[in-house]
């Protein structure tokens, strides 16, 4: 009796023993992969040819159903018919698969399941500073000399944080707001008009809470026009306590605002998708969206009102680059750097743009497509309910460095939802 | 020399599994302890400190969640504890051997928790169905009339959640004990002129009150350390202490990683002090039973 008790005990310690060395010496240790400088001496055919029959693990975020749906369908056939590759678009948030990435460099694992990510700003600072991505490679993809502007900094940086080659461009992004107008006749033009708007009609405007992206996004957005423009912020050479003033009008302002949001704003909505089913269904008047032309599609698909528009505040709007890059684990390099290739394309960022697929803005440099190239895109229909290119552009500001993020959504817990709870 | 291998076989043979479990849960903890001292050697934290659950001990949105917590699950649990106690009572009393009775409550056990989640949603919000049943009978003329159920403060959509939940569970634990009771003990206590309530207070509670008490704890336990109910039902603020460790785990700035995990050596403590509970009660429940 007394026997078995003791070696139980025993052999539990032994393996707790055994799991601490394990963890600890999986810690640490800088890899140096022959195979890694190799492939990137090879010449871009060569790597096309390593790449055919080979699967490659797409790892994007999953929540919004006509991305996936345009992932799935368009880019996995023609991967597949093109190349012989294999796509596997799999779900996750990208703080999901920076943890899970992680955990693979802390147990030493050479070889992860993730061969591609989608991911930008605060979550490729954390990858890039941890040493979790592969590169530089960019210079080795054909398409991002071909089409898009190499000296741009929308590609060099991303929320101020350099890219150094280790991203590739893949889509731009901007702030968007859609309402609908048989309920908001005339848009608010800027935060002074929407505070009166919110005011009118309690209970028809909130926003998605961080770490929500959309929402977190906005936060910005009126912390940029409260605090007279986005310029102090983005040399990123504020310190956190400069930082944490300078936010302060900000929350001046959303708490003045605060008891006339949906549930008095007591709480937020967990997740854009959340507020986007609120706004179809005439709960909340006015949602947000990263996908300048979203409401474009969404009314064609039937789930927003035929009477929804878009709008962006006279001020500026933040707009931002996402982007594509490969984990320091990947086991399929090539495969992946041949389905950038692919989604930096012409074809693939015409197909992007189009509303009916997804309505995201493409990286290609206007000035370096063919007149045929320019002709598609002039003839894309982005239809009624959005804003044109131009108009975009003119008012777009650029993004928060990526380290100001988690601060600033830790002080709007703290100074808005908190407040008075 | 034979009696020690063949003391010995059963744990060779477990070994295999017993590696996989132990391995994953001691490794997980040993982790998570190291963590929440500082030590995260990958980011290049390398100092044990104390500093992080000075911290978090001293944070008033901590203690505000964990104060939120306690209340969801003492709530939450001492209803299902009654309820499901009753409904176990009514069973073995009316309801013998009715199949159809006995499936229905035990439903509730194979939905999902995010099911469960979705369902009170549905039916409890304020553009839910009962919302609008009661506006179209008139009672309420706008829909902000009906009570805040889902994403308030009071959490009363995670309670109705979790109670949901786990009734048929404390039902089932009670039943099997109350089934087995000698039917002389009911003779006896009516001879002696108890009524069906003094009979049920005096002689079926006390008996089952083990299982009532292990079922408490089990269903505590759980819904203190469970994370995706609060996570879909509960409002911004205040979160239970799941739902705030996930929202620093998930956080891109890794320096905030040991706060994650003094919130998880929180919830592991307090749920080894229950299971410690648990199993002393089960001791006491062994000496009843013989």
């Amino acid at each position: 009796m007394l026997n078995k008790k003791i070696t139980v005990k025993l052999s539990s310690a032994i393996l707790v023993i055994f799991l601490i060395l394990l963890i600890s010496t999986g810690c640490g240790g800088k890899r140096t992969d022959q195979a890694e400088t190799s492939l990137l001496g090879k010449s871009f055919d060569e790597i096309v040819k390593m790449a055919e029959g080979t699967e490659v693990n797409f790892y994007m975020w999953g929540g919004d159903q006509r991305v996936n749906a345009w992932v799935d369908n368009f880019v996995a056939e023609r991967v597949k018919k093109e190349y012989g590759i294999k796509l596997n678009r799999i779900p996750m948030n990208a703080e999901d698969f920076i943890n899970k990435l992680l955990g693979e460099k802390q147990l030493n694992k050479k070889e992860g399941s993730i061969d591609l990510l989608w991911i930008n700003g605060e979550n490729f600072w954390t990858a890039k500073e941890n040493g979790l991505l592969f590169g530089p490679f960019i210079d080795k993809i054909p398409n991002y000399t071909r089409y898009l502007d190499t000296a741009s900094d929308d590609n060099l940086f991303d929320f101020g944080y350099p890219t150094e080659g280790f991203e590739a461009p893949y889509g731009r992004a901007q702030l968007v707001f859609i309402y609908d107008e048989s309920k908001i006749p005339v848009p608010p033009k800027d935060l002074e008009k929407l505070k009166e708007l919110v005011m009118k009609n309690p209970g028809k405007f909130t926003y998605p809470a961080p770490p929500d992206f959309t929402g977190s996004a906005f936060i910005r957005n009126v912390i940029y026009e409260t605090a007279g423009g986005y310029k102090r912020f983005i040399d990123g050479d504020m310190n956190e306590d400069e930082l944490k003033e300078a936010i302060k009008p900000a929350w001046d302002y959303l708490n003045e605002i605060k008891p006339y949001l949906w549930k008095e704003g007591k709480t937020y909505p967990a997740a854009l998708a959340q507020q986007e089913n609120m706004f179809a269904d005439g709960e909340v008047w006015i949602t947000m969206s990263y996908t300048p032309f979203k409401a474009a599609g969404e009314i064609k698909k039937g789930t927003f009102p035929e009477t929804a528009k878009t709008f962006i505040l006279e001020k500026g709007t933040i707009g931002n680059t996402h982007f594509l890059a490969i984990p320091f684990n990947a086991r399929n390099k090539a495969g992946a750097m041949v389905v950038i290739n692919f989604l930096q394309g012409f074809e693939a960022q015409a197909s992007k743009f189009d509303p009916e697929n997804w309505g995201d803005l493409p990286v290609f440099d206007y000035d370096k497509l063919s007149a045929e190239e320019r002709q598609i895109v002039e003839n894309t229909e982005t239809g009624e309910a959005t804003l044109s290119l131009e108009e975009l552009l003119k008012h777009r500001v650029p993004e928060m460095p990526s380290k100001f993020v988690p601060i600033i959504e830790e002080e709007w817990m703290k100074n808005v939802v908190r407040e008075g709870n | 020399m034979e009696r020690v291998s063949a003391g010995f076989k059963p744990y060779i043979m477990l070994a295999p599994v017993m590696a996989v479990l132990l391995g994953l849960f001691v490794g997980g903890i040993v982790t998570c302890l190291l963590q929440s001292l500082g030590y995260f050697p990958v980011i290049g934290l390398r100092e044990i400190t104390f500093k992080y659950y000075r911290e978090v001990l001293t944070n008033p949105e901590f203690l505000r969640s964990l104060s939120f917590s306690l209340y969801i699950s003492m709530v939450s649990s001492v209803i299902a504890v009654v309820l499901g106690v009753f409904v176990a009572h009514r069973i073995s009393r009316y309801l013998q051997g009715q199949t159809l009775v006995k499936l229905l409550y035990k439903l509730p056990i194979v939905v999902p928790h995010t099911v469960a989640a979705l369902m009170i949603f549905m039916l409890f919000s304020r553009s839910g169905i009962i919302s609008r049943a009661i506006y179209q009978l008139g009672l309420i003329s706008y829909q902000e009339q009906f009570p805040e159920m889902v994403f308030d403060s009071k959490g009363i959509g995670i309670i109705i959640a979790y109670i949901w939940k786990e009734i048929p569970f404390v039902a089932i634990m009670v039943y099997t004990i109350l089934r087995n009771i000698n039917e002389s003990f009911r003779d006896v206590a009516y001879n002696l002129g108890a009524s069906e309530g003094q009979f049920f207070y005096y002689v079926l509670l006390p008996i089952s009150m083990p299982a009532i008490i292990s079922s408490f704890i089990i269903i505590f336990a759980f819904s203190f350390g469970a994370f995706e109910v609060p996570y879909l039902l509960g409002p911004t603020y205040p979160r239970t202490l799941p739902v705030m460790a996930y929202t620093y785990y998930i956080s891109p700035d890794l320096t905030r990683r040991p706060y994650t995990m003094v919130i998880a050596v929180f919830l592991t403590i307090i749920s080894i002090g229950l299971i410690l509970v648990y199993s002393r009660i089960l001791k006491i429940f062994q000496i009843y039973s013989r």
